[in-house]
């Protein structure tokens, strides 16, 4: 099946950043591990990751248990998860899945990304 | 002497697809675009567009074990402020009771169905996978599951008004 995911990484202060876009489905899955062992093996010291989500427009189920497989790598690795970008409807997704229980929600990166490099603010 | 009636039910679409993985975004975008000017608001077509992925998923997956040439078929109905999107497959009564383990091809009612817990999948009690009939679940108003030999039918229901229903999501 070929993936239409893309995924871009970048590394922030204390911060792996992953920029997706296209569809997260099951497709997704060497995308998404791959980017995210990009991600963080530029720094051990990297303790949140970043998915933003901006640029997705359909995550189906599968894609969903892709997010889900992230999550618990970086919990096993101390690491915490926030995403950013989500469409109210997969931000309802993530309620319902209580996938933001776990992953702090962002309106936009911008802010997921000043939120880390400034906590206090 | 009147008599007040109400509609009958008004088939707006049927097709099929066949069954190879992906095609679930044909069915999507053709259920949303017959659906378009029914009056569905913005969230709750959101909602049938992935129950409809889903749902389509599940029987070009399990149902149809992927093989193109057995068609899945779609039907879309207007009853009333219902609307109505029926999916076939020939699965036949696997497809109500088992998936492939992950669990996504469980029908209502079906026994063995383990509800996802993301806390047991995070943990590894649970696979990461087992989301579809979740999903299916929990976006629209009504989800029931018929079989009739080999075929098997999700039909899926949701009224385009249904404030009170989401203000209990």
């Amino acid at each position: 099946m070929t993936s239409t995911c893309e995924a871009t990484t970048r590394v922030l202060p204390g911060a792996a950043v992953i920029e997706l876009a296209g569809e997260v489905d099951g497709s997704a899955a060497t995308v998404l591990t791959t980017a995210y062992e990009q991600a963080v093996g530029a720094g051990a010291d990297l303790g949140t990751v970043v998915l933003d989500f901006a640029a997705v427009d359909y995550i189906n189920s599968t894609g969903i248990a892709l997010i889900v497989s992230v999550l618990a790598r970086a919990r096993a690795e101390r690491r915490k998860v926030v995403a950013s970008g989500l469409s109210p409807h997969y931000r309802e997704i993530f309620d319902i899945t209580r996938l933001s229980d776990y992953i702090e929600l962002f309106p936009d990166l911008d802010r997921a990304v000043s939120q880390i490099t400034h906590p206090a603010a | 002497m009147t008599q007040v009636a109400r509609p009958a039910p008004r088939r707006l679409d049927a097709f099929t697809l066949p069954s190879e993985p992906g095609n679930e975004r044909l069915a999507l975008a053709r259920v949303a675009g017959t659906v378009k000017d029914l009056g569905l608001p913005p969230q709750r077509l959101e909602r049938l567009k992935t129950a409809v992925a889903e749902a389509t998923m599940n029987a070009i997956e399990h149902g149809n074990g992927n093989r193109p040439e057995i068609p899945v078929e779609v039907e879309v109905t207007q009853n009333g402020d219902e609307i109505i999107v029926a999916i076939s497959d020939q699965g036949g009564e696997k497809n109500a009771a088992s998936g492939d383990g992950a669990g996504d091809g469980a029908g209502a009612g079906a026994g063995g169905q383990e509800e996802p817990d993301l806390a047991k999948k995070l943990d590894g009690g649970q696979s990461p996978r087992g989301w579809g009939l979740f999903l299916i679940r929990n976006m629209v108003d009504a989800m029931d599951v018929t079989t009739n030999g080999q075929r098997h039918t999700i039909s899926l229901t949701m009224r385009t008004g249904g404030a009170a229903h989401d203000q209990h999501m």
